[in-house]
């Protein structure tokens, strides 16, 4: 059942830009079946050490995303529901969300990048993609 | 806020470890050698009277943290409590002390590596002066590029393993000064003579020196929003971390001057290491100077992430610009601040202020700053806002003389220190100022409660002694009538006789042209707003209402605006919008931001839907349980009284789906609103339909319902000067969205009273 995948998504966002191309790709996908979907931002803590922004500063930059995520789903009558969550570890934290809504799956666009881009930024795509336990759907960027 | 609670996942000994971390570093390890030349063994003394003074900052802070979990901790209190011109001083303030420190950290890193380590690797040593200073620029450079960047290891292994590693560093730092301490102690260290060989004063002005070990505290109250339990956890770390460092520096100043020369440790680069050397042998001393390496970098590290969010927490505040704020989108780090930091870090090493210098620097800005911080309790406690609530206070036997003796102490030492810091930390102060005139005085959100805490009793709220007054800034002929029109019906709801309305324009001229000058050249201006006040009077006699105008040349509108409610003492101020949200600088615009903010009356703000002209029609009030909800209605019923007969009245509630604890049904919850906002209002007079909604995302229903009127009321869904919106999220959506006539209203009790005004009525009672 493929469509069933797309029943309730769980998009996690780690940018402006991220958000808009993963909505912009996501969205075909659920007006095609009426899904729900959530989007997602992790805000990374350091669990003892200090962080590198504070929380309400990346509190403030969730809240760009996801204005973002919204005026990608103008004018669809699809439901969009934001929320920020923290955590040590992004990809269980993906992960562990995913679980507490009952997401049919995670959905998100590849960022493209160097090798050493990623190895600078940590790659929570592969993260995600190997320690999942629920389907985890990678969609192209168009644009 | 479940949001908060989420976050928070410090507990004691996490926020305790953070503390300990920031202040167990370069300090240490390199002002044993500073503190010695100057006062001899009794610099114990010093240390352990910056250690008292900090414990008092600590208690205040703790109060001002539990009350406001804000990022931004001492910065952020200040502007609160004290205002922007204030907040602008102790903002750059320790965005400089963060900056000296961490150049002070740096050269301590270069001494302990170059000469340090050059004694055991050849290849480091006989690099001399300027050795020091280009190891501490490289690492500087190094630091800053990968904290913009964000630490390679810790993205690779994830920070939860990151956390582990500071833990690990702060508890070898721990364990190395203990073991010192320890075997020290057992070397049988001999003081020669206790008495200071400069006298005394050395003594007190060595407390300035050192006090720049002191500052990391801070730390804790900036993780405020991270701490479980803050009441309790938050306190008792920020007391610890004070205390179990006084006692180490103690401890380490007594063996290091015991075991030493005071001749000797004043002329060694790496005190700790040379005192380690007698005491424990060649390992002992490199185990010291690995420890000072490690130590200096951490240090640096959280004194530049610290100093970025400052930068934050002033952004936020629109006293600096958000530019500076900008998250970089794959590391997640505000990589522009951070970068500004580590600049002027570099600046000052480059410079060759002195290590000395750069340390009583930041000492300085820190004591000017906490010296403000005490005084923050004491108005905070007697301006009781509404939305501070401290979890923690401090107990009653300990106020007001905390803050006070800390206070007192603060500025103490700020004048027993060296001229030239004095200097440099005055120009510091004075840029701060500079700055508040020059940039923020117009654009920050905040205001000064001094006014409420000197104020005699709670602010009465504007009773509309004499007339009533209400001030309407005219700008566009095509929306003047209507703005008239709507500031009229208030003022006719007030027994029409002694009601007044006051239109004003601006004529903004810029900074660079004399006021006089420009006014001459622009005639054509100046004929326009004569020709707009012009309409205003006749738009007024049809109105049946008492109007009087006022032409005004000014620098900025949103000020003169302010002022000419301040003179007339008006009850209200009526704005138009146009109904675009700026991004960054400006909230809602450049003149309403600040009169919106400000006003100390009633302020409504008006955006027309596309009929303008035409009678407010049917009104809609949203009824809802935010503080602003009751003049919201007031508002709607004065344009009902003054409109035509065909108007009509609906309050609307919208309620999410699902019974309340007490089992009332939403439509059962939505009517008791609504009943309670008549009353709360006074408007149980007024013919009125009740409309409850039941729908999950509330403000969609608003929006849909909002088409079906013509007129939307809105109240400001937040209130108290502590915060700083201007209406909130709602309110300011709707105003963006709908395409009908939306009032934003707000009451008066939000903005605090000045300081003249307190003063005054201090007097007069």
């Amino acid at each position: 059942m493929p469509a069933s995948l797309f029943e309730h998504v769980l998009v996690p966002v780690a940018s402006p830009e991220d958000a808009a191309a993963t909505i912009r790709a996501t969205r075909p996908y659920l007006e095609a079946i009426r899904s729900n979907v959530t989007v997602i931002n992790v805000v990374e803590k350091a669990g003892g050490a200090p962080d590198k922004a504070s929380v309400e500063q990346r509190e403030d930059y969730a809240e760009e995303m996801f204005n973002v995520a919204r005026s990608q789903m103008e004018g669809s009558d699809i439901t969009l529901t934001t929320e920020v969550r923290y955590g040590t570890d992004v990809a269980e934290t993906i992960i562990e969300t995913a679980h507490e809504i009952g997401a049919s799956a995670i959905v998100f666009t590849p960022r493209d990048g160097s090798r050493w881009v990623r190895l600078l930024t940590g790659d929570v795509a592969l993260s995600l993609v190997s320690d999942s336990d629920l389907p985890v759907i990678t969609l192209p960027d168009h644009d | 806020m479940t949001d908060q609670e989420l976050a928070r996942d410090l507990g004691f000994l996490e926020a305790y470890t953070i503390g300990l971390g920031t202040m167990i570093g370069a300090g240490i390890f390199v002002l044993p050698s500073i503190a010695a030349e100057q006062a001899g063994p009794a610099s114990m003394i010093s240390f352990f009277a910056g250690g008292l003074v900090s414990l008092l900052a600590a208690i205040s802070l703790s109060e001002l943290a539990t009350g406001m979990p804000k990022a931004g901790g001492s910065y952020y209190y200040v502007n609160r409590a004290l205002g922007p011109f204030f907040g602008s001083i102790v903002g750059w303030g320790m965005w400089a002390g963060l900056t000296f420190a961490s150049a002070f950290y740096m050269i301590g890193f270069g001494q302990y590596l170059l000469p340090g380590l050059g004694q055991y690797i050849g290849f480091l040593a006989g690099w001399g002066e300027i050795g020091i200073t280009v190891a501490a620029l490289v690492m500087a450079a190094l630091l800053t590029g990968i904290m913009a960047a964000l630490l390679t290891g810790v993205n690779y292994y994830g920070v939860k393993e990151t956390g582990a590693l500071q833990n690990v560093i702060v508890l070898t730092l721990v364990g190395l000064i203990v073991a010192f301490l320890g075997l020290g102690a057992l070397s049988g260290p001999t003081i020669g003579t206790f008495l200071p060989p400069e006298g005394w004063p050395a003594v007190a002005a060595t407390i300035g020196t050192v006090y720049v070990t002191f500052i990391g505290f801070e730390v804790i109250a900036t993780s405020a929003e991270e701490i479980k339990n803050p009441s309790r956890n938050l306190p008792l770390a920020m007391i610890a971390a004070v205390v179990t460092p006084t006692l180490m520096y103690v401890g380490v100043m007594f063996v290091s001057t015991g075991t030493l020369s005071i001749e000797a440790l004043a002329r060694s680069r790496i005190p700790v290491a040379d005192v380690a050397t007698e005491i424990m042998g060649p390992i002992g001393a490199l185990a010291m100077i690995v420890g000072a390496v490690l130590a200096t970098v951490s240090s640096a590290n959280a004194s530049i992430l610290s100093a970025a969010r400052v930068n934050f927490a002033m952004g936020r505040d629109k006293i600096l610009i958000n530019w500076l704020n900008e998250v970089h989108d794959r590391f997640r780090t505000p990589y522009r601040a951070i970068s500004a930091t580590g600049i002027i870090t570099l600046v000052l090493i480059a410079i060759g202020v002195g290590i000395g210098t750069l340390a009583e620097v930041a000492s300085f800005m820190y004591l000017v700053t906490y010296a403000l911080v005490h005084i923050a309790v004491i108005v905070l406690r007697r301006a009781d806002p509404e939305a501070y609530d401290p979890s923690f206070r401090i107990p009653s036997v300990l106020y007001p003389i905390v803050p006070i003796l800390g206070f007192v102490a603060c500025i103490a030492i700020l004048l027993q220190m060296s001229f030239i810091v004095q200097a440099i930390g005055g120009v510091i102060v004075i840029f701060g100022i500079l700055w508040y005139f020059v940039y923020a005085r117009d654009r920050a959100l905040s205001q000064s409660l001094l006014g409420e805490a000197i104020a005699p009793e709670p602010t009465a709220v504007a009773d509309g002694r004499g007339q009533y007054r209400v001030v309407v800034p005219v700008a566009n002929p095509e929306t003047e009538q209507d703005l008239l029109r709507m500031a009229a019906a208030s003022a006719h709801a007030h027994e029409s006789e002694v009601a007044e309305v006051i239109a004003v324009n601006i004529i903004e001229v810029p900074q660079q042209t004399s006021l006089a000058q420009d006014i001459t050249f622009e005639e054509a201006r100046v004929e326009r707003q004569q020709e707009l006040l012009e309409s205003a009077r006749d738009f007024a006699d049809a109105l049946d209402v008492g109007l009087r105008t006022r032409a005004i040349v000014g620098r900025n509108a949103g000020s003169a605006i302010l002022d000419v409610i301040e003179e007339e003492d008006a009850d209200h101020v009526l704005l138009g919008w146009k109904g675009t949200r700026s991004r960054r600088e400006h909230v809602l615009g450049s003149t309403i931001d600040p009169v919106i903010g400000h006003a100390p009356c009633d302020a409504t703000l008006v955006k027309l839907g596309p009929e303008g002209g035409a009678e407010v029609g049917e009104i809609m009030v949203l009824a809802g349980e935010g503080p602003h909800a009751p003049v919201a209605a007031r508002r709607a019923t004065e344009f009902a009284k003054a409109a035509r007969e065909d108007t009509s009245l609906t309050l609307l509630n919208v309620q999410q789906p699902g019974e309340n604890e007490d089992g009332a049904s939403p439509q059962k919850q939505g009517r008791a609103i609504i009943e309670n906002l008549v009353e709360t209002a006074g408007i149980e007079g007024m013919q009125y339909d009740s409309r409850v909604e039941i729908a999950e995302d509330i403000e969609r229903t608003i929006l849909t319902a909002a088409s079906e009127y013509d007129t939307i009321c809105v109240g400001a869904t937040r209130s108290g000067a502590v915060s700083q919106a201007l209406f909130g999220s709602l309110p300011e959506t709707i105003g963006e969205q709908s395409d009908r006539t939306v009032v934003m209203a707000r009451g008066p009790e939000e903005s605090a009273m000045s300081v003249r005004d307190a003063i005054v009525q201090r007097l007069e009672s």
